[in-house]
């Protein structure tokens, strides 16, 4: 009883709609006195987003760098969608969070392209040998994190964002025709586009005495995914590094427009395997948000064990193979047997090893009885007893702290230009967590860590947090410390789970949802924040647009800049202590 | 189980803290039932002794099959096609299940030209992802077994007519006595380890997270006499995961042109054998096989780490006439 009181007065606290109103309010007289009259409208949806009109996609940059400058916001994604069969050009929706002025708060600033006048004549048939260009006002001046979306928006709709010094191809590699745009509308799932020699992709050239490349992949040494690094390098020192992925593209965005909702739920478990339960969280709660689906507590407490299942197996194979990278096999034999015992118990829990299949919209799949709950609490025990001695050999192996120490350094700044999420930026003392900034399923009724719960708790940790250099030993520490956490909350939800008598594992859930409404869904994977963003199709249950954007995504580019004082023998492990999926970037 | 050599109570080792108590209220009678069972339990502590091996016992399963839980193979539980067509309500509940699957792994009986009672292979296992949609919305046609799909030589074989029953006993076959197998079998064949190299040709990873899980001290395949090597110019078989991504399939072609003959392809995972949910996009090219040639398909999404083994003895198989034809 008592419990789902809890419940009641939390969910109530969850978005704090005095903060939302009060950031709405302040938010429009400084906007609309900023930019006069370009904005169109400003709009509260869906509870915590905030949605601005621009009325003309020129003032974007204006609008971006405002809302930096003053609400210190972060750039969290940019959507684009094309949304001509609406009536509307192709659409452009840059997400912010602006945790300093208020938390839980999403800002959408939208703004739409008009086709340029050459389009409509080619259209009409007037086969004009100009090429039509739709173009949009770059804003990687003002917010440098915003280069790889632009060039993402480039390859899969063909926009081409203006004043983006690079503009080389992404996703789609070079051997694709220069004018497949695949998210366009007119662009059919199937189309097999001919492979063209024509474009070349030119990678930064670094030149000198001394100085040679080293390329490496696609196909990798270990058992990992595709993807290809060149280094510049000097002796051993790596002077420059610069990553080539997208080999595993798999066109999930454009398939889930081909797909009804449900299917898209096991397309999204599937964007990067071992991220599965984050992943389709938030597909879901995008939905829920939506259709506005009251999830059933039970199933609520379920999919936040499950998510929590899968921060631990993933963390503790991060830790083994940051001791493999480090020549410590002893370390790794031992966490991965931990590891696999988690794997283990994920199966007895959702019957799949990789928590596949858990979530489903409205609530989840499977009941945890009380047989697997009891288990779950003890086996967690022992795991969680047999971790922390194994971590504490580690620690005291100089063999293995040094080679962390100091190895693949984030700085903040760093960290702060490229807008960084997850373990990363916590390691660089950004104090970022989707489960404490924009609590969703049980996580406003949890301690999700020691650090938020009183005043002064958190003043220990920002000091604590100036102190973190960034380096991959701050990453082993923060993943131990996140483990003790993860199993602290899920032996709290299973006692929670056997308190609870009831039945219910979804909501009903309506035959369709409204056409062409639209809601972000978001998650902390063990990676860092997930967001997806979906657009319910014509016809309520299928998707018009569904833009992911994972932890990956925004985590990569911290590599280039993590190996930079190292040598190449560290790079493995950068890489590892970084937890990076190739899948989940690529898409 | 083999690691069972030590049994250990929990209370002979050093103990973590115990955080999980502080955190709920109003339910202690609960908290006090949950640390009964945990005093009478055993622990499935690893613990480390000096220089010696570590010992654990736990809660692993050295069965093909899964725990009762593991969402395995689907099988049908007509007794052949005729009897789903000539029975309206089994025809409804049957295309129900053709609609809701993802990745239609069940052939549509009404699709023009499907209606031909002698057809077979109606359940394509190559497909199959695993979710378990089609037992939800129809329980009486479908039931999904605790063991896995086993791989085959044939992309023909992966379509079951009905049901794909396992070739073995899936759920009694042991882990350890097919390596025992297998080991035997490289060592004949070979007289030396079996060489692997994985490939990743645009798999979601999770595929990867079953291979990695092969090298664990868990399954340890190394004392089978398997060895994943780090170039495909050492290896005898090559691993390849996803549905073979556009962006990835020069880079599959020329791995496998850098690999010497005799040389085994082998396809892991529902994606790798068909295209899975990825299907065959502009992005995918719906399979390995579409790219190089393939002579073992281990469905499965992803598969366990014991049906990789059996795949790999089928595969070992192959070697077989492929090194006489060379002398
Ligand atoms: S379990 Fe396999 S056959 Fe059944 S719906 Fe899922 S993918 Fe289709
Ligand atoms: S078969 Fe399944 S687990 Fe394997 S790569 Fe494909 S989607 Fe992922």
């Amino acid at each position: 009883m008592e419990v789902s009181h809890e419940v009641e007065a939390l969910k109530q606290a969850d978005i704090s709609s005095a903060a939302t109103t009060s950031l709405v309010a302040k938010f429009q007289t400084g906007l609309l006195a900023a930019l006069a009259k370009k904005t169109g409208g400003i709009e509260l949806l869906n509870e915590n987003e905030i949605h601005v009109e621009l009325q003309s996609s020129d003032s974007i940059p204006e609008a971006c760098s405002y809302l930096k400058q003053e609400f210190q916001a972060r750039l969290a994604m940019m959507i684009c969608s094309d949304e001509r069969q609406l009536g509307r050009g192709f659409v452009l929706r840059y997400v912010f969070e602006a945790k300093a002025e208020a938390r839980n708060v999403f800002i959408f600033v939208t703004s739409e392209l008009v086709e340029s006048r050459n389009e409509k004549e080619e259209k009409d048939g007037n086969n004009s040998d100009v090429k039509h260009i739709i173009s949009f006002p770059s804003i990687v001046l003002q917010i440098p994190s915003a280069v790889l979306y632009e060039r993402e928006v480039n390859d899969m709709f063909g926009l081409l964002p203006a004043g983006n010094p690079d503009t080389r191809p992404l996703v789609l590699h070079e051997q694709w025709p220069a004018e497949a745009f695949p998210l366009r509308k007119e662009f059919d799932l199937g189309t097999k586009v001919k492979r063209t020699l024509q474009r070349e992709y030119k990678f930064t050239n670094i030149e000198g005495d001394g100085i040679c490349e080293i390329p490496v992949g696609p196909v990798h040494a270990g058992i990992i995914e595709p993807g290809h690094f060149r280094f510049s390098i000097q002796g051993e020192n790596i002077l420059n590094l610069e990553t080539r992925l997208y080999y595993t593209h798999k066109g999930i965005e454009k398939l889930a427009e081909n797909m009804k909702l449900d299917q898209v739920l096991l397309l999204s478990e599937r964007i990067s395997g071992d991220e599965s339960v984050a992943n389709s969280l938030a597909y879901c709660q995008a939905l829920e948000r939506i259709g506005r689906l009251q999830v059933p507590e039970r199933a609520v407490l379920i999919r936040t064990l499950c998510a929590e299942m899968e921060r631990v197996y993933n963390h503790i194979g991060t830790l083994a193979g940051m001791s493999t990278d480090v020549g410590f096999a002893y370390g790794a034999a031992r966490l991965n047997i931990l590891k696999e015992r988690m794997m283990s118990l994920n199966e007895q829990v959702t019957g799949s090893r990789l928590l596949f299949g858990i979530n489903r919209i409205g609530g989840v799949g499977t009941d945890l009885s009380k047989d697997t709950a009891r288990l779950l609490y003890i086996s967690l025990k022992t795991i969680l007893d047999d971790f922390n001695l194994v971590i504490s050999h580690l620690r005291t192996k100089s063999s293995v702290i040094d080679r962390l120490r100091y190895t693949g350094i984030i700085s903040r700044q760093v960290a702060i230009d490229l807008g960084l999420v997850g373990v990363a930026a916590r390691c660089a003392g950004i104090d970022v967590d989707t489960r404490l900034d924009n609590p969703y399923s049980a996580y406003p009724m949890l301690k999700v860590d020691s650090h938020h719960d009183s005043p002064q708790h958190s003043t220990q940790y920002s000091v604590e947090m100036q102190k973190r250099v960034g380096d991959a030993l701050s990453r082993f520490d923060v993943r131990v410390e996140e483990v003790n956490d993860s199993i602290r909350i899920i032996r709290d939800l299973v006692t929670r789970l056997l308190d609870d008598g009831s039945k219910s594992l979804a909501a009903p859930r309506p035959s369709s949802f409204e056409p062409y409404s639209h809601a972000l869904g978001y998650a902390e994977s063990h990676r860092g924040q997930t967001l997806h963003w979906v657009m319910v199709g014509s016809d309520g249950n299928s998707l018009y647009r569904y833009k992911v954007r994972t932890a990956s995504f925004v985590n990569w580019p911290a590599i280039e800049q993590a190996v930079l004082n190292d040598i190449v023998p560290d790079f493995p492990l950068v890489n590892k202590s970084l937890d990076l999926s190739y899948s989940g970037n690529d898409l | 189980m083999m690691f069972d050599r030590f049994r250990r109570n929990r209370n002979n080792v050093v103990n973590g803290t115990d955080q999980g108590k502080a955190q709920v209220k109003g339910s202690n009678d609960i908290l006090k039932e949950l640390d009964q069972f945990e005093k009478l339990s055993f622990s499935s502590h690893g613990e480390i002794l000096g220089n010696r091996v570590a010992t654990l016992h736990g809660d692993f399963t050295d069965e093909l099959g899964g725990t009762s839980a593991f969402r395995g193979n689907v099988s049908l539980t007509a007794q052949n096609v005729k009897a789903i067509i000539d029975n309206p309500p089994v025809l409804d509940e049957y295309q129900n299940a053709v609609d809701v699957c993802p990745t239609a792994a069940i052939k549509n009986l009404l699709g023009p030209g499907n209606k031909d009672p002698t057809s077979e292979g109606i359940f394509d296992t190559g497909k199959c992802i695993l979710c378990g949609r089609c037992q939800d919305i129809a329980p009486n046609l479908f039931k999904i077994k605790n063991y896995p799909a086993l791989a085959v030589k044939r992309k023909s074989e992966l379509l079951s007519s009905l049901g794909g029953e396992p070739q073995l006993d899936g759920g009694k076959e042991v882990y350890s006595t097919l390596g025992e197998d297998l080991k035997c079998k490289i060592g004949k064949i070979l007289g030396r380890s079996l060489a692997i190299r994985e490939v990743d040709a645009g798999s979601c990873n999770g595929c990867e997270v079953e291979i990695t899980a092969l090298n664990n001290p868990i399954y340890d395949i190394e004392r089978f006499g398997v060895h994943f090597v780090a170039s495909p110019r050492h290896a005898d078989v090559l691993l390849v995961t996803g549905p073979a991504s556009r962006n990835m399939e020069i880079a599959l072609r020329m791995t496998h042109e850098a690999t010497p003959d005799p040389k085994i392809v082998i396809a892991v995972g529902a994606c790798a054998c068909s295209g899975g949910i990825f299907g065959d996009t502009y992005a995918t090219t719906g399979g390995i096989d579409n790219v190089v040639p393939v002579d073992v398909y281990i469905p499965g999404c992803p598969p366990r780490p014991a049906a990789l083994l059996y795949g790999l003895l089928l595969a070992v198989d192959r070697l077989k006439p492929n090194i006489r034809k060379e002398k």
